[in-house]
């Protein structure tokens, strides 16, 4: 059980405490429209980011990211313009559970605002739990998902994994 | 080694004794609530089929709350509220209609049973951990919990919050948490569970706790418990319990990921500054800063403690003018005790605007504030927009400063009228 390597490059990075509503703008919060949520990103990120990203690359950001009272049209906004994976030296439960319940790839990689910068190509081994930064031949390690977690990022999201789940304890009854 | 209290209920609940912090498991909530909210009760309604469940097993374990959108502003919420009723009554389920906000009714009503184990989709459903109950708020996935016997969970650690000593006068359990973040940030507790114990927790009421369990998630914790205890200042009888578990105590070598100590005399008056719930700081720093309007209030705050407190300050004088303030009590019985007891009235007479429980205050659905308003607030949430304008400035603080700074329309220390106050009953 695990999940495809991830390889690609560090679009942008935020700072401690984050709080992801300001991807999008706390008045956009209520938007459905993924492209335009996409589009107020962009706006809101600077011409750097704009300029910079692309599909396949991966966030970076500091300790607690998704702190305050987190919504999903950012991570909506992030996943439209092809962002895989977000690491972060940590997270706040709350947006941690429900971006892994989106099946969105998470990766607590304490050390990684030290080491990476926009732009550096990075490396996401999920089976042994490693991120490597092959430009400075670094290597940081991240602990285990747990059981249902990685289950719920393989199904993509929680409720595909839900069914499955439920599924296979039928299957077991009727055997 | 022994075990803390959370891995003590999760062990019952999933029949694995001996448990610890990291094992994974299928664990089976005592009680399984939610308020009523579109996009998720309405959803889990309409999906629960396709997961295979026609219905919800052993309804009475589900508790369904209409605080949100009350009262409804449109044919839309009004609906929703219809639909919501519907179901309940299709399916058994108990439903707890526009009686207050849901946290605080559901320890009302007996959901709030020592060594119980429930889940929600909000957090602040940690506040039952003040009667000893570990509550978990899980998002969408609680829904797990509507289609099968249990909830897939990975044990957490725990924080243990030692507590010494008493608060000063003019100091509240709001100002204890947000003294907490101050020394030790917004994430000290983080995946972890954050117990309150020590001598201290004698010091304080069950309201005082459920300010401070209910507000678990800004220092990153999955939910925080207390021991339960008879000890407790005000203590009011428990409701009665809607199921019959052994309460849990931690063990004296429970293995615990940090501890921290506090000693409440040296806690002062705190508000947390826009535009985070993690900015708190002593307030004695922004006295003076200007503000417009207050709302009292909240699943955090706005008990009879909340309530007498802002009542004791402004008890016979006025609001500053132009001055808006919103008192909203956090349920329909503590409604009526504040009336009974006169707290309303001395409420009313210095201006306050006094509504019925509802959560849209606290949210800025009602009492919205205009773009470069100042407010002083006993919600839970100070981020831009929470209550209204986006750039409107919340600054969160306990009752007692919120009543100060409503009599002067800026950030007051409440100790100087309690002092006033406590001179003019010599």
């Amino acid at each position: 059980m695990t999940l495809p390597a991830i390889s690609g490059r560090v679009a942008y990075i935020f700072p401690d405490d984050y709080d992801v509503d300001q991807i999008v703008g706390v008045k956009n919060i209520k938007i459905q429209d993924v492209d335009q949520l996409a589009e107020l990103a962009l706006e809101k990120l600077g011409p750097a980011f704009r300029e910079r990203v692309r599909p396949g690359d991966v966030l970076v950001a500091g300790a607690n990211f998704g702190y305050g009272h987190p919504h999903f049209p950012a991570m909506k906004a992030m996943r439209k313009l092809g962002i895989r994976a977000v690491l972060a030296e940590s997270f706040f439960p709350v947006y941690w559970r429900g971006e892994i319940s989106n099946g969105f790839p998470q990766i607590a990689c304490a050390g990684i605002t030290v080491l990476a910068r926009p732009g550096d190509a990075i490396e996401i081994d999920f089976a042994a739990c490693r991120v490597r930064l092959p430009a400075l031949g670094r290597e940081l390690s991240f602990p285990p998902y747990a059981r249902s977690e990685l289950a719920m990022l393989e199904a993509g999201g929680f409720r595909a994994w839900l069914k499955q789940s439920i599924a296979a304890e039928q299957q077991e009854k009727h055997r | 080694m022994g075990h803390t209290i959370a891995e003590k209920i999760l062990a019952r609940v999933s029949g694995r004794p001996g448990l610890r912090a990291g094992d994974e498991l299928l664990a089976r909530p005592d009680f399984v609530l939610a308020y009523e909210l579109r996009g998720y009760t309405d959803v889990y309604f309409r999906d629960m089929k396709s997961f295979g469940a026609d219905t919800v097993r052993d309804p009475k374990r589900f508790a369904i709350f209409i605080d949100h959108r009350v009262p409804s502003k449109t044919p839309e919420d009004e609906k929703l509220h219809v639909d919501t009723r519907a179901w309940c009554t299709e399916h058994g389920v108990p439903l707890f209609d526009r009686v207050g906000i849901g946290h605080q009714v559901a320890a009302e009503a007996g959901y709030a049973v020592p060594g119980s184990f429930s889940v929600h989709f909000d957090g602040h459903i940690s506040q039952l951990g003040a009667f000893g109950a570990l509550a978990m708020g899980l998002r969408s996935d609680v829904f797990e919990a509507f289609v099968r016997d249990g909830v897939s969970l990975r044990v957490p650690d725990s924080v243990l919050v030692r507590l010494h000593g008493r608060p000063g006068p003019g100091v509240m359990a709001r100002d204890i948490f947000h003294h907490l973040l101050y020394r030790h940030g917004s994430r000290f507790a983080a995946f972890r569970v954050l117990e309150y114990g020590g001598a201290g927790l004698d010091a304080l009421s069950v309201e005082g706790l459920q300010v401070m369990t209910g507000l678990a998630m800004f220092a990153g914790a999955v939910t925080a418990i207390v021991p339960p205890g008879s000890g407790r200042a005000g203590a009011q009888p428990l409701p009665p319990a809607l199921v019959q578990v052994p309460a849990m105590h931690p063990d004296p070598d429970a293995s615990y990921a940090a501890c921290i100590d506090v000693d409440l005399a040296e806690v002062v008056p705190m508000v947390v500054l826009p535009p985070s719930p993690a900015n708190a700081e002593p307030l004695e720093q922004h006295v003076g800063l200007p503000v417009d309007a207050g709302y009292l209030g909240s699943c955090a705050s706005g008990r009879l403690e909340d309530l007498h407190a802002a009542a004791a300050i402004l008890r016979g004088r006025k609001l500053a003018p132009g001055f808006s303030l919103h008192v909203v009590p956090t349920s329909q019985a503590i409604m009526a005790a504040a009336a009974a007891d006169g707290t309303l009235g001395v409420l009313i007479e210095a201006g306050a605007f006094v509504s019925s429980p509802s959560c849209d205050f606290c949210s800025g659905n009602i009492a919205t504030l205009a773009p470069g308003q100042k407010a002083v607030s006993t919600g839970t949430l100070n981020v831009p927009g929470r209550m209204g304008a986006t750039d409107a400035d919340i600054y969160l603080c306990s009752a007692a400063t919120l009543a100060a700074s409503a009599l002067e329309g800026r950030l007051c220390d409440p100790r100087r009228y309690l002092a006033q106050a406590a001179g003019e009953f010599a």
